[in-house]
């Protein structure tokens, strides 16, 4: 295979990779493993012994949900909600970005405020990170799709 | 960049959803490029231009922003 075919090969497969979407029903798969997870969220107390396992097994269905949601293809999908799609990541990424630097100051500013003494600083979790870009990037895709 | 895409589509008795359906696209889509919302890729401007038997320089033109 000489030079020029075999970046025509890795062209094609980075091009396959950005253009891979899930069919439509995965859209309802997901709503329902987001349900899911909020069900598991509620009945953990129910469970003391396994409330952690039951949340960290939650945490993971709710991402998984929320991306099957994020990544299928649209009924009239085209050019445009391709468009919208690729402006809602990147505002996710930057607003992401931002969570993730000021957010955790503001929680440790917040706790110290609520109570005297407050809690230590930490840094955010992955899930809390993951949550809130999926939620901000599903929020504006949808809302750029009203406004077209 | 504006167009005129809404008069050449009257000229045809087309409604949006009907030219949606002939370049393969929604009709919220065809409604955003008429507002100048939205700029289409070159190979929708080619449908368009097939669509309508005309040059895409006859319904696309640069404003003085561009």
């Amino acid at each position: 295979m000489n030079k020029k075919s075999l970046i025509e090969c890795e062209r094609h497969r980075i091009q396959k990779l950005i253009d891979f979407r899930l069919p439509t029903v995965f859209k309802w798969w997901g709503a329902i493993l987001v349900v899911i997870a909020f069900v598991l969220f509620f009945v953990r107390n129910q469970f003391p012994d396994s409330a952690e396992m039951i949340r960290g097994i939650g945490r993971k269905v709710f991402i998984i949900g929320l991306l099957c949601i994020s990544l299928s293809r649209d009924k009239e999908e085209d050019e445009m909600t391709i468009a919208l799609r690729a402006q809602s990541y990147a505002i996710a990424f930057i607003i992401g970005v931002l969570y993730a630097l000021i957010m955790p100051y503001v929680e440790f500013g917040v706790s110290n405020v609520v109570h005297s003494g407050g809690e230590a600083y930490k840094d955010l979790g992955d899930f809390q990170l993951l949550s809130f870009m999926f939620l901000i990037q599903l929020g504006f895709y949808y809302t750029l799709k009203r406004f077209r | 960049m504006k167009n005129t895409i809404k008069v050449e589509r009257a000229i045809l008795s087309l409604t949006q959803d009907d030219l949606a359906k002939k370049i393969g696209v929604s009709r919220q889509t065809i409604n955003s490029i008429e507002a100048n919302r939205y700029v289409p890729s070159t190979v929708l401007a080619l449908k368009l231009s097939e669509v309508f038997n005309k040059p895409v320089n006859d319904f696309f033109k640069l404003t003085v922003e561009d």
